[in-house]
């Protein structure tokens, strides 16, 4: 009792920090993730002195692109407790799409044409789902294939060159020493983390997660929503296509193959439940960086690019494992 | 020395008390009820016996011995099983396969035909009219059946005790007496059997010892049921300290109700809902009641779109309304509050804010959130419920009580002020005192002139809380009465589902077909006719009241023979009317109500006593005991 009447002692406020620390570690993600990305950084930087300079920071900016796109489109998939495994798909015939249209009728039309292209398959993949009450995984594993099946019948299965010099400036050219196309990530993170945290659709995706029968009494629009979360999903896949144009200036049937994996693997380390309703744009951001940051890091030190798939692997267990420790269980991925 | 007994089982959950030092014995060759209200600890109870739910003081003995069971596997091996309504078979496997589970799991080869030898020799155990075939695949079985195979795999097992917990509520009548067909054979073979029920009748019909439990304690230990009435199982179930918790306005402000808010008229929603028509009023609570399964949830959902309507009208405020989602209800002034919470109200990842708001982000036209705009709303109604303001709003709902989530899923409609709040089982697993609470605030925002339909199984609750009660049964509504007029027992006799009172039915039809009259069940109590069922189409016999009807008996038009009750025929003074009045009730001598039949005019050749035994015998099977 006489302890209270005193004023706290520094023993005290520092116990209390670190808890109030603590707390927050444990239930803010974003905060989490940042923490984790400044951990990978000091080690990387440790070991490699190379990994700080502007030039490998560039290529790190560069690589998290086309990931980051994909990521985002099915962070908000996941996000309803869904799942899309055709967005690697639906770059390459979105990217086939771009090519054989620019030639005829210019870039900006291409660009739009390629856009239209994975919005539309990604609204054939919500409309399935949601009307025809589809597994998520089974639609969009079926639309995987025809994805991949379509760039290889509409480009006659080779590869287009001569990309024209204006959608080459996308990746080449920089504004204050940053890459235009990661200009435009952060950009599309920032509209999707005001999407999610202050719009009504935003929160309605996390509340379909959640629990979707409660959304849909307290009249929420659960249709709309849901397939506006694979319509995104699959615009994101064809922006990620044009930025894959710009930067290896060829069009390739195979294009954007096994991007649906880093994809979920970005959402995942990122903190997001693959039941739905539990997760964050930020996350999913932190994830692609790390993901990049782990084969930057590899390459850097020399190791076999094949030990790539252990190291990512084991990072997306452990990252569910962490979770499921901080969450109490409460996790459900 | 008794097969099983516990003794002062103490069990918390939090901060709920669901057992204060209960104490239960069981006997071979005994069916034990174990009664009580929703949340009295009946099921705590009976999972302690099983081995699911560990006890925090008291001890269980079996065959005089102290056990302790540290999980269910135990409880089995113990010779002790459950059967619920929710069976634990695996569906895809066949019933032979689900009664000797146990014995795939044990190494070496399988001796099938020895199986196949041991199952058949258990289900000629139970009677020829278990009627599992082995082969067959449990999930092609009905619920009945299933819990069948749930009994065999437990005799599989040599389990001496079985606990049935509410076995009945999903069944239909024919299964039910099946069931009890089962228990009978089961007790007169030695088993101990406990029984855990809120059906009365049922427990009239096949237990032979009561206990009563409410809010955890022993309120009536091992008392055998033929010297308990309903009427003192009633009142030991529900006790007299809980008459007050519903609030109840006093009569004179409840008349003033306002002008009708939503008219329904033969609604038809198949398969549950086949012809149901109410009218609420501004500013009333009207119960729905009925059994499970007679349509009232499916009623609250076809008026909120969550189902579509294939027929009858609603009109909301005199015009017609018809809500294809939701989202329409809600914006025409409608809230739900769903019967599962867990699945349909309640989202885990949402603070208690987002939770609160939930439905006004439903209703909200934009595209953003427009949160603060409800700022004072929502400050207002956690003053109203009682809730701390600031440690809540962004606190993980998942983290409060039962109750207190329920509190804040009914507040979250009463943001957006709604005029017509449907309540489907608003008190289901929420503790007593929340349970007033909800109450209380019920009552407050219809003093306000809301207008609320509450769906409610407990047939207490809705008299306690209810204006006017609805009845539903198998689909259509059969009353409409003033609470203060229906006690429990009426009400369950309006709800008994038609096709359970098929017999009763059948018989009123032979009647009033072979004699050229009207034939009626009813119960008279209090100056006042109840009438459940009524046959016949001759209109010169008409009595006075129709099924569903309640008038008063100098309001019918066979007064003298209902106030007289006599033995005999019984005519009208001034002639014409004649009526026979024949009480029934069941093997322990409870009463049913009465069986009548009214003629134009006198018989003639009519043996009064002859027919009236007649009629009970017919009767008998339905709601007596049957013979073993």
């Amino acid at each position: 009792m006489s302890e209270t009447a005193q004023a706290p002692g520094r023993a005290t406020v520092h116990r209390r920090f670190v808890s109030r620390l603590l707390h927050l570690l444990a239930t803010q993600i974003e905060l989490r993730m940042v923490l984790l990305i400044i951990v990978v950084m000091a080690v990387l930087s440790r070991i490699s002195p190379y990994f700080l300079t502007s030039n490998n920071l560039l290529n790190v900016m560069d690589q998290s692109v086309i990931a980051g796109m994909v990521a985002l489109g099915q962070t908000l998939v996941i996000l309803i407790g869904g799942i899309d495994l055709s967005v690697g798909s639906l770059t390459g015939v979105s990217a086939i799409v771009l090519g054989l249209m620019f030639p005829k009728f210019g870039v900006p039309a291409a660009v739009l044409g390629c856009l239209v292209t994975g919005a539309a398959l990604g609204l054939v993949n919500g409309v399935i789902i949601t009307a025809g009450k589809i597994a998520p995984f089974v639609v969009t594993l079926g639309m995987m294939s025809i994805g991949r099946s379509m760039a290889y019948v509409l480009s006659g299965a080779s590869s287009i060159g001569n990309i024209p010099s204006s959608l080459a400036a996308l990746t080449a050219d920089s504004v204050f020493g940053i890459p235009v196309d990661f200009l435009c990530l952060i950009v599309a993170y920032a509209i999707a983390w005001y999407f999610l945290t202050f719009a009504k659709g935003g929160r309605t995706l996390y509340a379909i997660g959640s629990n979707v029968e409660a959304a849909r009494i307290a009249g929420l629009s659960i249709n709309l929503w849901s397939i506006a979360a694979y319509v995104i999903a699959g615009l994101m896949s064809a922006v990620a296509a044009v930025f894959l144009t710009s930067k290896i200036l060829s069009i390739d049937p195979i294009g954007g193959a096994g991007e649906e994996l880093d994809a979920i693997a970005a959402v995942v380390i990122g903190g997001a439940s693959l039941f739905g309703g539990r997760g964050s744009i930020i996350g999913t951001l932190a994830g692609v960086f790390i993901m990049v940051f782990i084969r930057n890091g590899l390459n850097l030190l020399n190791v076999s690019p094949y030990w790539q798939g252990t190291a990512i692997g084991s990072i997306i267990i452990a990252a569910v494992l962490v979770e499921r420790l901080l969450s109490g269980g409460r996790s459900r991925a | 020395m008794a097969l099983l007994s516990l003794s002062e089982i103490g069990k918390r959950f939090g901060a709920t008390v669901a057992l204060a030092g209960a104490s239960f014995t069981l006997e071979a060759g005994e069916v034990h009820a174990l009664v009580g209200a929703n949340g009295a600890g009946k099921s705590t109870l009976s999972r302690v016996v099983s081995g699911h739910i560990q006890p925090d003081s008291g001890t269980i003995s079996l065959d005089g011995r102290l056990v302790r069971f540290a999980g269910a596997r135990e409880a089995i091996r113990a010779g002790i099983a459950i059967v619920t309504q929710e069976t634990s078979l695996a569906p895809d496997l066949s019933v032979l396969e689900n009664i000797m589970l146990p014995r795939l799991g044990m190494p070496g080869r399988l001796d099938w035909r020895a199986m196949r030898h041991d199952a058949e020799r258990l289900i000629a155990r139970l009677g020829a009219e278990a009627g599992v075939a082995v082969g067959a695949r449990v999930r092609d079985l009905t619920i009945g059946q299933r819990q069948i195979v749930e009994i065999l795999k437990a005799l599989a097992l040599d389990s001496r005790i079985i606990i049935f917990d509410e076995p009945t509520a999903p069944l239909s009548p024919h299964e039910t007496k099946l069931l009890f067909g089962i228990a009978r054979t089961l007790a007169a073979g030695g088993h101990g059997l406990v029984f855990v029920s809120h059906r009365l009748e049922e427990i009239f019909a096949l237990s032979n010892r009561v206990t009563v439990l409410r809010e955890g304690k022993v309120v009536a230990d091992a008392v055998p049921t033929r010297e308990l009435t309903q009427g003192e199982l009633i009142r030991l179930m529900v006790g007299r300290e809980l008459t007050d918790i519903y609030a109840r306005a006093d009569k004179k402000t409840r008349r003033e109700r306002g002008a009708p808010v939503l008219q329904v008229r033969h609604l038809f929603a198949p398969p549950r809902v086949r012809d149901v028509s109410f009218t609420v009023h501004a500013g009333e609570i009207l119960g729905l009641a009925g059994l499970v399964g007679a349509g009232r949830s499916e009623t609250l959902e076809t008026i909120f779109g969550l189902r579509p309507a294939r027929g009858g009208t609603i009109e909301l405020d005199g015009k017609p309304f018809a809500a294809a989602s939701p989202r329409q209800a809600i914006r025409a002034g409608l809230g739900l509050i769903p019967e599962d919470r867990r699945t349909q109200g309640t989202v885990p990842d949402f603070s208690v804010r987002e939770n609160l708001l939930l439905a006004h982000l439903g209703a909200h036209r934009g595209l953003g959130l427009a949160y603060r705009g409800r700022d004072s709303a929502v400050r207002r109604l956690l003053a109203l419920l009682g809730l701390p303001e600031q440690r809540l709003l962004d606190a993980n709902l998942l983290t409060f009580s039962g109750g207190m989530q329920q509190k804040v899923i009914l507040a979250r409609w009463l943001v957006l002020s709604p005029r017509l709040l449907l309540l489907d089982e608003p008190t289901r697993g929420v503790d007593i005192a929340t349970r007033s609470s909800i109450y209380a605030l019920l009552r407050h925002i219809a003093a306000e002139g809301v207008a609320c339909i509450v769906v409610s199984s407990d047939f207490e609750e809705v008299i306690g809380l209810a204006d006017r009660i609805v009845v539903l049964s198998d689909g259509v509504d059969v009353t409409s009465i003033p609470s203060e007029m229906v006690d429990i027992e009426k009400l369950g006799m309006f709800a008994a589902p038609r096709s359970s009172a098929e017999r009763t039915h059948t018989v009123l039809e032979g009647l009033a077909e072979r004699y050229h009259g009207m034939a009626f069940w009813i119960s008279i109590e209090g100056g006042r006719v109840f009438c459940f069922d009524r046959v016949g189409v001759a209109s010169a016999a008409d009595p006075g009241f129709a099924g569903g009807g309640f008038p008063e008996i100098t309001e019918t038009r066979i007064p003298a023979a209902l106030a007289q009750r006599a033995a005999g025929f019984v005519t009208e003074p001034g002639g014409g009317l004649t009526t026979l009045l024949v009480p029934i009730s069941s093997g322990g001598g409870h009463e049913f109500g009465l069986i009548g039949l009214t003629l134009a005019q006198p018989p003639t050749d009519l043996d009064a006593r002859l027919l009236a035994r007649g009629i009970a015998h017919d009767l008998e099977p339905e709601v007596g005991r049957e013979a073993a």
